[in-house]
Parts: structure tokens; sequence; C-alpha cells
């Protein structure tokens, strides 16, 4: 029983690590790049795990491309591999940016407005929040499609052979490539993996604790953008009213909202609630800055890159939703601005995107 | 193609009422937001958007290669959310003393009555365990795996989406593909598992050819024989069902 216990925690830990400690510190990395950005633990941990997926993604797909049998470990090898490396910049930047540590942790500040309504607005966010938290613990939705994607992280983790593996019935077949371009399952063994939990619980109790709050968080660093400095008062109600259009979101079963709450554990599920809000914030600081005639830093490009790469992680449409978005988003920036050459970073941005969408017409 | 279109909008749109806050939300976001940057991503963007889902032709490219079942998704791209509750906040910032304190409680209420609480879905329900399977998989998964080797069993419909999710091991003839009619799969053995009274001959006879090990049912199920007349055993008795072993199978015992 304590021995259980004992490794019941070590789990926890170790998810905890990689899900929360680990994206923070490679944020730090993200963080040195855009100078003038408030360094606020949201933006550290988000552009973290933004930039994990990223890579993720580039080293997970050309090995499961591959179609040999047993080559998880590889991917489990390199991942932990190029992390590392990654870590070394990243802790290095941590730890001069914790000399800024009361602004890492400046989420909420009761210096910013003492009126009462703000204080019980953000009251009822982290209520919210933890509810949500806990629903997702507590809680199960039953959806068809977590036979498929949930099941192809378990044979993963188990056997260590990529979509070489029927997932509804067993026995093996021809390489899937079509779900073999998006491996977001694939992450979830590898979380499995790495920390000792059982896949499923990763999939349908771990990952949702975590990508909820991620959402909300993005959500946060969107609110603080557009209520700006003069109106910060307003930040925790706009945060209550996200919160409440999601909680409250299941008029459809087609709503991203929907997806969020009822499937997090699907790589789709995390294209609509991280990845599109995500691209959300980024325009809006670039084009924040564009219309400013700011210089935009090169960091923010590459956060943008990395986005459109984590998205692929998430669904193979993401390839031609993510530059749907940055076409419409660039198109409309220039004509309004009268500033065409900024169709030229964005489009730079898109490359990745495309490539996974002609490996995906090549292919599957 | 068309009415397909309007079809998933509708799907989409649900009862309409949220899409109809954030229609007046980018309308009052039109006429009052003044930074470009905003209009261009809360108000044309989605514009576009909108009218690139609505038009036929770009509907066919779409579908061509992606196929028209999450055509919807590009619906995601558009910003509902963040669109509605900053036009709220902006409102919001527009009045005045008792009035303002009021809003935020008034337009939650209006965000409440609009939509529909997710938790209440029936799709919804307490997990049974950590692993948010049914304890029944969990307990007849954890019975019949045999170490070192995967196992063929066939469980009942209700079981079908969880059994690989635990246990990557236990392997079915069938699996959730059965379930889906859109998708037209048909089986003989997953025709006699389900009829209201199974023929104890005939699953006997699909299941051996399936090399099955293991047959689930559950005790409720009308059987017309006895499963233990064709070398079947009754292995367990498990959370309302019984798990039949084929002794002419050899499984490791």
């Amino acid at each position: 029983m304590v021995m259980q216990m004992v490794k019941i925690v070590q789990q926890v830990l170790l998810m905890g690590i990689w899900l929360l400690v680990i994206p923070a510190i490679v944020g730090g990395i993200v963080a040195a790049g855009v100078d003038k950005y408030k360094r606020n633990f949201p933006f550290l941990w988000i552009t973290g795990q933004i930039l994990l997926w990223a890579l993720f993604q580039l080293i997970c797909v050309p090995v499961i491309l591959k179609g040999v049998e047993g080559t998880f470990p590889q991917v489990l090898n390199y991942y932990l591999t190029a992390t590392a490396v990654l870590m070394i910049p990243a802790v290095i930047l941590t730890i001069r940016n914790m000399r800024d540590r009361k602004k890492i942790f400046h989420i909420v500040s009761g210096k910013d407005n003492n009126k009462r309504l703000y204080h019980i607005m953000w009251g009822i966010f982290w209520i919210l929040l933890l509810f949500q938290v806990i629903m997702a613990g507590v809680m199960t939705y039953a959806d068809g499609d977590d036979a498929f994607y949930v099941a192809v992280s378990t044979i993963t983790e188990e056997s260590g052979s990529m979509y070489l593996r029927l997932p509804y019935t067993g026995g093996s077949t021809g390489l899937d490539t079509r779900h073999g371009l998006a491996p977001f399952p694939i992450w979830i063994a590898f979380l499995a993996k790495v920390t000792g939990m059982r896949t499923v619980i990763a999939a349908h109790v771990a990952v949702p604790m975590v990508l909820i709050p991620m959402t909300y968080g993005i959500y946060y660093l969107i609110g603080r953008r557009i209520c700006g400095k003069r109106h910060r008062e307003r930040l925790p109600i706009f945060l209550v009213f996200t919160q409440l259009l999601v909680l409250f979101g299941d008029y459809s079963f087609y709503t991203a909202e929907n997806f969020m709450i009822a499937r997090t554990r699907q790589g789709k599920a995390a294209l609509g609630n991280i990845i599109f809000p995500m691209l959300i914030f980024l325009l809006l600081i670039i084009l924040q800055k564009i219309q400013e005639n700011q210089r935009v830093e090169w960091m923010w490009w590459c956060l943008l890159c990395s986005v459109i790469i984590a998205g692929c992680l998430c669904s193979t449409l993401s390839a031609f939703l993510t530059c749907l978005l940055i076409a419409a988003a660039g198109l409309c920036a220039a004509a309004v601005y009268r500033k065409w050459k900024l169709l030229i970073p964005m489009a730079i941005c898109c490359i990745p995107a495309v490539c996974y969408a002609l490996l995906f017409l090549k292919l599957a | 193609m068309w009415e397909y279109t309007i079809h998933l909008f509708k799907e989409y749109m649900g009862t309409g009422l949220i899409i109809g806050w954030f229609l007046l939300s980018a309308g009052y976001l039109w006429f009052t937001e003044k930074q470009k940057h905003i209009r261009i991503l809360f108000i044309y963007v989605p514009l576009i958007l909108l009218i690139l889902f609505f038009t036929p032709v770009f509907a066919n490219i779409v579908y061509y290669f992606v196929g028209d079942e999450i055509y919807y998704r590009i619906l995601w791209l558009i910003p509902v959310t963040v669109v509605i509750a900053y036009a709220a906040v902006r409102i919001y910032g527009t009045l005045k003393s008792r009035i303002r304190i009021l809003f935020p409680v008034a337009a939650g209420l209006l965000i409440i009555y609009s939509g529909s609480f997710i938790y209440s879905n029936p799709y919804f329900n307490k997990a049974d365990n950590i692993y948010h399977m049914p304890q029944a998989v969990v307990d007849i998964c954890d019975a019949i795996e045999v170490e070192g080797r995967e196992v063929m069993a066939v469980f009942p419909v209700e079981m079908l989406q969880y059994v690989r999710q635990y246990s990557p091991v236990v392997c079915m003839p069938y699996g959730r593909e059965i379930t889906v009619e859109r998708w037209g799969n048909t089986d003989e053995l997953f025709a006699v598992m389900e009829s209201e009274i199974i023929d104890a001959q005939d699953l006997a006879r699909y299941a051996k050819a399936r090399l099955c090990h293991y047959i689930i049912l559950s005790q409720d199920k009308e059987i017309a024989g006895d499963l233990l007349s064709y070398d079947y055993i009754l292995f367990d008795c498990i959370g309302g069902y019984d798990i039949y072993l084929d002794t002419t199978v050899y499984i490791g015992f």
C-alpha cells in the first residue's frame, strides 16, 4: 500500500515536471528574445510548451514515416536528448529571469485596482478554474474517438510501435500515414513512458487537468493584451466571461469549447483551444507592433512558426487551417496598414505547414 | 453541397443564441472599436472566414481534400468566445456606477441562459475509477490478460470502445468501427452477439472461426443453447458479465 502511494506520488511529480516545470523553463528562451514583453508564468509556460510540441513534431514524424516496428524508443531518446540540449540555455535564461521573479508570478495584483468587484471576479475565476480541473478528474465523457486515439497511445507505450497496429481490434497493419502525421497520441504515450503513469490515466486525467488551465492561460494573455494597462480591472471580468462561454458551450456538439472540456485528450481539442487562440494572441502582438511601426522581434516570428508546427502535431487539418488564418489575417493587415511586406515573414512561417500538407497529400 | 454546408453551420450554431451574441458583439465592435489590429482579428478575419465557409467553390475544394465531415472546423478559427467576452467588457467600460456592477451579473446570466451546461450532457458521467473506464472493462481485461502474449476476446457492444484504451494486449475480432453506421462495416459475429436471443451454436462457430479465446456476455443476455456444450468453460463472472474460455484454442495456460 505504502509502495503504491509512493509510486503514485512519483508519477504525479514527474507529470508535473514534464507538463509544468520543463515548459516554464523552456519558455525562458522565448522570453529572452522578447525583451519588452511581460515575462509572467502563463507566458513562459505556454510558449515553452508550444516550443516542446513543435520539437516533438519535428522529431516524431520522420521516425513514424520510416514505418518500422519498435521505433518509439528512438523517438523517446531523440526527444529527451533534444529537450536536454534545449534546457541548457533555458535554465541559464530562467535563472537570469528569476531576477524578475515577482513579475513572473504577478498574475493577479491587488495593487492594480482596489475595487471590490475586481477581487470578486478574480475569486470567481479561480473557483471556476478549480472546478473544471477537479471535474476533469472525477467526470468522464464517453467519446467513441477515444477508442482510436487513446488506444494508439496505449499501444505505442506498450509495444513500442507507432501506427502499425490496428487500434480498434489489434493485429498488425500498414503504416497509418494520415494519422501518423499528427502524432498527438504519441506525445501522450511519451508522457506515460517517462512518468510511469498508465497511458489511459495520462490521457483521461493528467493531460486534461493541465490543458484546460493552459487554455485559460492563453485567454489571460489575450485579455491582458486587449484590455491594456489602462483597463486592467476588466481582465478578470473578461476571463470569467470566457469561462462561462466554455462551461455553457454545450449548445452544439461541434464547438471548440465542447471539445475542450469533453475531449481534451484528443489533438483536435488542443488545436481548437490552444493552437488557434495562441495564433490570435501572437497576431494581436505582431499586428499591433506593425501598426505602431515598431520592430517585430524575430522571436515572435519563431514563436508563430512554432505554433504552426505544434498545430500539425495536434491535427493533420491544422496545416490547412493555420495557413488559412495567417493568410486571412495577413492579407487584411497588409491592406489595412498598406504594408505588403509583412506577408513575407508570415508566408515563411507557414512553410512547415505547407510541407506537412504536401506530405499528407502525397502519402495519405 | 450547399445544403450540407448550411446543415453543418446549423449544427455548429446549435440553439443559435451564442452565435447571435457573437454577431451582435462583432457588430458592436464594428462601430466602436478604433484599434485596427483588433478590428482585423475580431471583425474582418471572421467575416472573411464566414464568407469562405459559405462559398461553394471553396467548400468543394476543401471537401475534395479532407472530406466533408470535418469542414465545420473552419469555424473554429473564428474567435467567438474572445469576441463576445471582449465586447462585454467594452460595454462594461462605458457604464457608470451601480449599473456597472450589475452588468457583469446580467451578462453572465445571459450567457448561462443562452448556452447549455456542459456537465449536464448525458455523455458525462462520474468516473468509475482513475482510468475513466467502466469498472467491468478494467476487471475483465485484468482477468483475461495473459502475460507475454495477446489474447483475442469478443465483447458486447457497450464495451467495445473501452477495451483497447485500457489494455493493448486484449485484441478483438471487431471494435468500435462496427458501431458507426455511416462507415458501413458488418460482421457476422457482431450480428450474433447483438441479436436479441443469442444462438450458442452460431456464436461458438463464429467465435472459433475468429480464433477468439474468450467470449464475454452480459448475464442479462438470453442465450438459446449452452456454450458449455461447444468446448467452452465458464472462466469467470465479473461485474454482471460471464467470461467463457474456449478450451480448444491454446492460450498458454
